[in-house]
C-alpha cells in the first residue's frame, strides 16, 4: 500500500519542557476515556466506576491513608525496578523477589522475634527481607555481567520458582511458617515485637515514611555520586565505560543486587506492616508487577517514583473496592493500569521524536518546473 | 592549465547541444534543520563519463547524491533522466531508472552470503530461492565487469575492499546504469585504487555514467572526466579533469581561500623516551591480530603510523591504552610497566587517548561537557562538579570550543568541537600530566576549517615536549605531520622511514604487503 | 514402575508441546524481523478466555480457534503499533501487554470461573495404528492441533530459508538498515510478522483452553508457558526444527506433576514438581549464553532496537 505521504521521524536533542510533563499527562487521561469508552460498552457506568475509584482511593479519609499505605511496597517495587531500567537492566522479576523478601522476614519474624527486643526486630527482618531478595536476583545478576545471559527471561523464571515456593511453605503440612491448628492453611503470625504498629487507625505504617526517604535518597546518589556517575556511563555508552576503566560488569552486578534488595526490603515491609505473616495471597496481587508499570511511567526517576507510586495505590485501592460498592469487577483497574501505560508509551514517541508528515512528489508537481 | 566554469555544459539538462544527459539536476535545494545543504545546485552526468563532486566533509555533496539516487527528495529544484523528469521518491524508485549508488558505510547483511546480498530485493527474485542458481547468475554478472567474487562467501568473513567489490555487484545486477560512489577510496591502498579505477574504466566503455563523491584531490583528478566542486552547499566551479586540472585551483574552489595544509615541521630537540612497545602481539580467536610490534616515542617527536582501516590500528591503540592485554610483550610509559595493568593505571603513568570513536567511546553522548571532563579523572566518592567547572570554562576559551557552557551535551557538539573536546581533556592531563598522546583519526569526518585546528593542536602539542603517537588512515595527514612514520599491515610494522624521506610510493606499496619490492 | 508411564508421559509431553511450539514459533517470527513480544504471556490468556467464550456459546471448536487466534494478532497489533510506528521502548510495551492481557482475560473469564466446556478437542483416529506399543499413542494418539502445529513448525523452516519473503524477513531482523536501503519497507515487514506471531500465540493459548485445560482458571490457567515459549526460542537459535526438540522437552517437565499425581506417585513434594520446568529452562538458557555478547548465538542482530532511518 503505496500512501502518498509517510511519517518521518527525527529524534529530538532536547525537549521543550512543557511537553515533558504534558505528554504523560495526557497520555493518562487518554487511558482514562478510552477506559470509559470500553466501560461503556460493556455495561458498566464510566461515571459511577471513575468516581467511586477516585473517591475510594483518594478523596475519603481512609481512602487516602489506605492509598499511602498501599503505596509503600509500591514505592519500594517501583524503586527497585527502576534502579535497574535505568541502566538497561530489565529485572522484571521484582515479584519473585517481593515473595523472598516476605519468606526471609517471616522467617526472621518467626525465628527471632521472642528473643530479641523490638527496636532491634523490626531492622533486622527489614534487613534479611532484603538479603532474600538480593539472594534470589543473585544468579541472574552474575549470568548477565558474566555470560550476558537476557535478565528478563532469568529473573522471571525464578518469580515462578519462589511462587512455588511461597505455596510450599504454606500448604505442606508441618511447615515452619504455617500456622498450627487451622483449618485452611495460612501462614503463621509473628510474634509482637517483629511488627510495627499501623499510624493511628488507618492502615499506614510508619515504613511509609522510611520508604520515601530511601527513594529521595537513592535519586541523590544517581545523581551526585561516583556510582552514580559510573551508572549513567554505563547506560548510555558501555564503550565509553571501558574506555575510561569503569567495570561494567561489577557495577551491573550491584545495581541488580540493589534492585533485587530494594525488592525484598519490599516483601518485608508487608511482614512488619499489613500482613505481618506469610500469606499465599500474595502471589496473586501483582506488587512486582505494578512496581514495573510505576517506574515506566516515572521513567526511572526515583523521585518521581514517589508520586507515580501514589497515583497507582489510589488506583489499585478505588479499584479494589469497586467490587464492594458497585458491580464492577476489579479486573477493570488493572486493564486500566496496563492500558496508561501502554498509552504512556504511545505519548513517549512524540515526546522522543519530533513526528512529521512528509508529502510525497508527484511527477506532475515537478515537471512545470522546466 | 585549468579549465573553468565558462568552458563547459551550458545547461545542466542538455549539454552543449547534443545527447540529453544521462541523469541532471537542476536547482536542488535541500534543507536540515538548521543548516541548508544544497543551495540551487545544478549537476549532470553524460553516459560514459566519470564525473566527480568534490568538496570537503559537510559540502554538501553526499546530500546531493542522496537525492540523486532516491533515498533524499530535494525541497525544490528537477531531476531528470535522459532529458525527461522524473521523481525519485525512494531509492527503489532511482533504481527503477537505472540509478544506484553504494554507500560509504556498506549496506550488506554481515551475516548472509554474497549472493544473497546481491539479490535482496531485487525484484525479479523467484519465491523459492535456488541457492545454485542464483550464485551462477551473481559470478556471471561479476565477471562481466571483471569484479571477481565469491557467491557463496560469508560478508561477514571479506575485507573491506572486497566488500566494495560486493557492493558494486549489487549495483549492477539490479541494472544501474547509473553508478553513485561514496568516497570509494578512503578504505583502499593504492593498489587497491588502481583496480577500481579499472573496474570503473570497464563499466564506462558500456556507456554507464559513474558519479564519484570525493574530498581527495589527487586521485579524483586523474580520473574523472568533469569535476563539480562544491562548498557549503553551493557549487563553486566546474572542471575538466584528466589529468588537466590544477589541484592548487581546485583547492581553492574546495575551500575558498588558499590553504596549505602541509604543516611546517620545525626542528625541535626530543627528550627521553615516552614509550617503549616491546615485542607486542595480540592473538584474538586464533588469529593474529598484532604481531611482535616494537617501536619507540620519545619526548617532543610525533611518531605516525600509517595503514588502510582493518590492519590492527585499533587494537594497538587500545592495547597500548590498556584497555586490552596483550598475548605477548609489553608496553612501557615513562620508564614503568604498564601491560595488564588496565586503562586507569596507564592514565596514572601519564597516557591520554584520543580514540577513534569520538562519541562513543571517548565521550559521552548524554552528558555535559563537564562531566565529560570527568570521565577519565579521579572521582571522589561524592562527585565535586563545582571545582571542575572553572578548568572547564578555561578550556572552552582555550581551544575555541563553540558551545554554551560547560553544560553543554556532548551529543549537540558538532564533529570538530567533540574532537577539541577530547583534545582539551586528554592534553590537560587528568590524575598526572600528559606525557604521551594517542590519537586515532583525529581529523576524519572534519570540515577543513576544523582540521586545520586541530593539526595546529597537535603540532603546538608536540612543540610544547609532548610525545604523540598519531594512528590514522589519512597518508597525507601522517606525512605532514609525522617526525618518523611506521607502516602497519596485517598487525605488523613492515616499514620505517623519518618524515622527511618518506616516499608516497614507497609507503603506498608497505601499505598494501609490498615490501622490499619497490625500486628507491 | 508402571511401564506405560512413560508411554503415557510421552504422549502428554508432545501434547503439552503444542502450546509451545505454536507461542514459540509467534515469538520466532516476530523476533526474526526485529520486534521483541514479551507481552506473549498475555496473548496466551486472552486468546484462551476468548476462544472459551466463542466456543461455549457457538458450540463450535473450530470458530473458538479462529475467534482465539484474530485476538492473538489484534493484541499483538497493539503492540505492533507501539513498537514499530511509535518505536517504543518494546520491553515495557511487551510487559504492558501482559497486564493489560491478563486484567482483560480476567475480566471477560469471571462470568466462566471453574466452568467447564462441554465439548473438547478429540485426538484424531488412526485406528490400529494407535494400539502400537510404546510409539502409538505418541505419535498416532493427538488431535488435529498438534500435527497441524508440527506441519507448521517444518514449513515455517523452509519459508525462513528456501524462500524469498524468508530472506527478507531475516535480512529486517539483522539489518534493517540495508533492508530500507533496498527499497523494502522495514515497517511493513516488522507490522505483518508482529501480526502473524500473535495469531500463532493465539491459536497455542486457543489450543490450551479447548484441548488440555477445558476450565477457566485465571492466570493459573497458562501459568508462565509464555516465559517459557520466549525461553525455547533462544534455546533453539531462532530455528524453527529445534523448537520441536526443545519444545518436547518442555512439555515433559510440564506434564511430571500431573502424570506423577495421576500415578500416585507423591514422594515428590508437588510444589518442587512444578518449578522443575522453569529450572530446566532457567539452567538451558544459562548453558546456551555465550560470553562476550549480549545476544544469544543466532540471534536477530537487531531485535529490541526501533528502526528510525538516518535522516540526516
Amino acid at each position: 500500500m503505496n500512501l502518498p505521504f509517510r511519517l518521518a521521524f527525527e529524534q529530538r536533542t532536547e525537549t521543550p519542557r512543557r511537553l515533558a510533563v504534558m505528554v504523560p499527562l495526557l497520555s493518562v487521561l487518554a487511558a482514562i476515556v478510552a477506559g470509559g469508552i470500553f466501560l461503556f460498552a460493556t455495561g458498566y457506568s464510566p461515571f459511577e466506576t471513575y468516581s467511586n475509584m477516585l473517591s475510594d482511593g483518594f478523596f475519603s479519609s481512609t481512602g487516602i491513608t489506605d492509598t499511602l499505605g498501599l503505596s509503600t511496597v509500591l514505592i519500594c517495587t517501583g524503586i527497585a525496578a527502576a534502579f535497574a531500567f535505568q541502566m538497561n537492566l530489565y529485572n522484571i522479576g521484582g515479584e519473585g523477589q517481593l515473595y523472598l523478601g516476605m519468606i526471609g522476614g517471616a522467617w526472621a519474624g518467626l525465628f527471632f522475634g521472642d528473643r530479641l527486643p523490638g527496636f532491634v526486630m523490626i531492622p533486622v527482618v527489614l534487613l534479611v527481607g532484603a538479603a532474600c531478595g538480593a539472594l534470589w536476583i543473585a544468579l541472574p545478576a552474575f549470568v548477565r555481567a558474566r555470560l550476558g545471559t537476557s535478565e528478563i527471561v532469568t529473573t522471571l523464571l525464578l518469580t515462578y520458582i519462589g511462587a512455588s515456593l511461597v505455596n510450599h511453605f504454606i500448604y505442606r503440612a508441618g511447615s515452619y511458617f504455617r500456622a498450627p491448628n487451622t483449618l485452611f492453611p495460612q501462614g503463621r503470625q509473628v510474634p509482637d515485637s517483629a511488627m510495627l504498629s499501623p499510624l493511628g487507625d488507618t492502615t499506614m505504617y510508619p515504613t511509609f515514611f522510611l520508604v520515601t526517604v530511601l527513594a529521595v535518597f537513592l535519586w541523590w546518589v544517581v545523581r551526585r555520586t561516583e556510582f552514580g556517575y559510573r551508572i549513567q556511563v554505563i547506560s548510555d555508552s558501555p564503550r565509553a565505560a571501558r574506555y575510561a576503566g569503569i567495570s561494567a560488569q561489577r557495577t551491573t552486578v550491584q545495581v541488580m543486587m540493589i534492585s533485587g534488595a530494594l525488592s525484598g526490603l519490599g516483601g518485608a515491609t508487608l511482614i512488619v506492616g499489613t500482613f505481618g505473616r506469610l500469606d499465599p495471597g500474595i502471589v496473586l496481587l501483582g506488587y512486582g508487577y505494578a512496581g514495573i508499570v510505576i517506574a515506566a511511567l516515572a521513567r526511572n526517576n526515583m523521585a518521581a517514583i514517589i508520586v507515580s507510586g501514589i497515583l497507582f495505590a489510589g488506583l489499585r485501592t478505588g479499584g479494589d473496592k469497586l467490587q464492594i460498592s458497585t458491580d464492577t469487577p476489579i479486573h477493570i483497574g488493572v486493564m486500566l493500569q496496563g492500558a496508561i501505560l501502554l498509552f504512556a508509551l504511545g505519548g513517549e514517541a512524540f515526546r522522543r521524536y519530533r513526528v512529521k508528515v512528509v508529502r510525497m512528489q508527484t511527477a506532475t508537481a515537478q515537471g512545470a518546473a522546466q | 592549465m585549468s579549465n573553468t566554469s565558462s568552458e563547459v555544459a551550458k545547461g545542466p539538462h542538455h549539454s552543449g547541444g547534443a545527447a540529453p544527459s544521462a541523469l541532471s539536476a537542476r536547482n536542488i535545494t535541500k534543507r536540515f534543520p538548521g543548516v541548508l545543504a544544497n543551495d540551487n545546485v545544478d549537476f549532470d552526468v553524460r553516459p560514459g563519463e566519470v564525473h566527480t563532486l568534490l568538496g570537503e566533509n559537510g559540502a554538501g555533496k553526499s546530500t546531493l547524491a542522496a537525492m540523486l539516487c532516491g533515498l533524499y527528495q530535494p525541497d525544490s529544484g528537477t531531476i531528470a533522466r535522459n532529458g525527461a523528469p522524473v521523481v525519485l521518491s525512494s531509492p527503489r524508485a532511482g533504481l527503477s531508472h537505472g540509478i544506484a549508488m553504494v554507500h560509504q558505510h556498506f549496506r550488506l547483511v554481515e551475516r548472509f552470503t554474497v549472493a544473497e546480498n546481491v539479490v535482496l530485493g531485487s525484484r525479479d527474485l523467484s519465491y523459492t530461492l535456488k541457492r545454485a542458481e542464483l550464485n551462477d547468475r551473481v559470478a556471471e554478472v561479476a565477471e562481466r565487469y571483471g569484479l571477481p567474487v565469491d557467491p557463496s562467501a560469508t560478508v561477514g568473513d571479506l575485507s573491506v575492499g572486497q566488500r566494495q567489490r560486493v557492493e558494486i555487484v549489487k549495483a549492477l545486477y539490479q541494472g544501474a546504469e547509473i553508478l553513485l560512489l561514496d568516497e570509494p577510496t578512503a578504505v583502499l591502498v593504492p593498489a587497491e585504487v588502481e583496480k577500481l579505477f579499472e573496474n570503473v574504466h570497464a563499466m564506462t566503455a558500456t556507456g554507464k555514467s559513474i558519479v564519484f563523491i570525493s574530498h581527495k584531490l589527487g586521485e579524483v583528478v586523474e580520473i574523472s572526466d568533469r569535476v563539480t566542486v562544491l562548498r557549503n552547499g553551493r557549487v563553486t566551479g566546474h572542471v575538466s579533469g584528466r589529468g588537466s586540472a590544477d589541484t592548487r585551483e581546485l583547492a581553492r574552489l574546495m575551500v575558498g581561500r588558499d590553504i596549505d595544509l602541509a604543516v611546517q615541521r620545525a626542528s625541535h630537540a626530543t627528550g627521553h623516551e615516552v614509550l617503549q612497545i616491546r615485542d607486542l602481539s595480540l592473538t584474538v580467536n586464533g588469529i593474529d591480530v598484532l604481531s611482535n610490534i616494537s617501536f619507540n616515542v620519545h619526548e617532543g617527536e610525533m611518531v605516525g603510523i600509517a595503514g588502510v582501516a582493518g590492519n590492527g590500528q585499533k587494537e594497538l591503540a587500545d592495547t597500548i591504552a590498556g584497555l586490552v592485554s596483550p598475548t605477548s610483550g609489553s608496553v612501557s610509559i615513562g620508564g614503568s610497566m604498564s601491560t595488564d595493568r588496565g586503562p586507569i593505571a596507564a592514565r596514572e603513568l601519564g597516557l591520554a587517548y584520543v580514540p577513534e570513536d569520538r562519541l562513543g567511546m571517548g565521550l559521552v553522548p548524554s552528558m555535559s561537557i563537564l562531566d565529560n571532563l570527568l570521565l577519565t579523572r579521579d572521582r571522589d566518592t561524592v562527585v565535586d562538579r563545582a571545582s571542575v567547572k572553572p578548568e572547564a570554562n578555561r578550556l572552552i576559551d582555550q581551544f575555541e570550543i563553540k558551545a554554551n557552557g560547560p553544560e553543554h551535551l556532548a551529543r549537540k557538539l558538532s564533529g570538530g568541537n567533540a574532537q577539541k573536546v577530547l583534545l582539551a581533556r586528554e592534553l590537560s592531563g587528568g590524575r598526572t600530566a600528559t606525557k604521551l598522546l594517542v590519537v586515532c583519526s583525529p581529523t576524519r569526518g572534519l570540515d577543513v576549517g576544523a582540521i586545520e585546528t586541530v593539526r595546529r593542536l597537535l603540532d603546538d602539542a608536540r612543540s610544547a615536549g609532548q610525545a604523540i603517537l598519531l594512528i590514522s588512515e589519512d597518508l597525507d595527514e601522517i606525512m605532514s605531520l609525522a617526525d618518523r612514520i611506521l607502516v602497519l599491515y596485517r598487525g605488523a610494522i613492515v616499514h620505517e622511514t623519518t618524515g622527511e624521506s618518506a616516499q608516497l610510493t614507497t609507503v603506498g606499496a608497505a601499505m598494501a604487503g609490498l615490501t622490499q619490492e619497490v625500486q628507491q | 514402575m508402571n511401564s506405560n508411564i512413560w508411554v503415557l508421559m510421552s504422549a502428554d509431553s508432545v501434547a503439552l508441546a503444542t502450546t509451545l511450539i505454536l507461542a514459540a514459533l509467534g515469538a520466532l517470527f516476530t523476533e526474526r524481523s526485529g520486534v521483541l513480544n514479551l507481552g506473549i504471556e498475555g496473548i496466551l490468556l486472552t486468546s484462551a478466555i476468548t476462544s472459551f467464550i466463542a466456543a461455549d456459546s457457538s458450540g463450535s471448536i473450530w470458530l473458538g480457534l479462529v475467534v482465539g487466534s484474530l485476538l492473538g494478532a489484534v493484541l499483538a497489533g497493539i503492540h505492533a503499533v507501539l513498537a514499530v510506528t511509535l518505536r517504543a521502548n518494546q520491553i515495557v510495551s511487551g510487559l504492558a501487554l501482559v497486564i493489560f492481557g491478563t486484567g482483560l482475560a480476567n475480566f471477560l473469564g469471571k462470568p466462566y470461573e471453574g466452568k467447564n466446556i462441554e465439548t473438547k478437542i478429540l485426538p484424531l483416529s488412526f485406528g490400529p495404528l494407535t494400539d502400537i506399543p510404546v510409539v502409538g499413542p505418541v505419535l498416532f494418539g493427538q488431535d488435529p492441533v498438534t500435527y497441524f502445529t508440527i506441519a507448521l513448525a517444518v514449513g515455517a523452516s523452509w519459508y525462513l530459508f528456501r524462500t524469498r519473503p524468508g530472506l527478507e524477513l531475516r535480512a529486517t531482523g539483522d539489518d534493517p538498515a540495508t533492508v530500507d536501503a533496498q527499497g523494502l519497507k522495514v515497517s511493513s515487514i516488522r507490522i505483518r510478522y508482529t501480526l502473524a506471531g500473535g495469531a500463532m500465540v493465539g491459536l497455542g493459548g486457543s489450543w490450551l483452553m479447548l484441548a488440555e485445560s477445558a476450565a477457566w482458571h485465571q492466570a493459573a490457567t497458562t501459568n508462565g508457558i509464555g516465559w517459557i515459549a520466549l525461553a525455547l526460542v533462544v534455546f533453539a537459535s531462532w530455528r524453527p526444527i529445534r523448537l520441536i526438540a526443545g519444545a518436547i522437552l518442555f512439555g515433559f517437565t510440564l506434564q511430571l506433576p500431573f502424570t506423577l499425581q495421576a500415578e500416585n506417585i507423591t514422594f515428590i513434594p508437588q510444589a518442587f514438581l512444578q518449578m522443575v520446568p522453569y529450572a530446566v529452562t532457567l539452567i538451558s538458557l544459562i548453558a546456551l549464553s555465550r560470553p562476550g555478547s549480549s545476544n544469544a548465538l543466532g540471534a536477530p542482530r537487531a531485535l529490541g532496537t526501533p528502526f528510525v532511518r538516518d535522516e540526516r
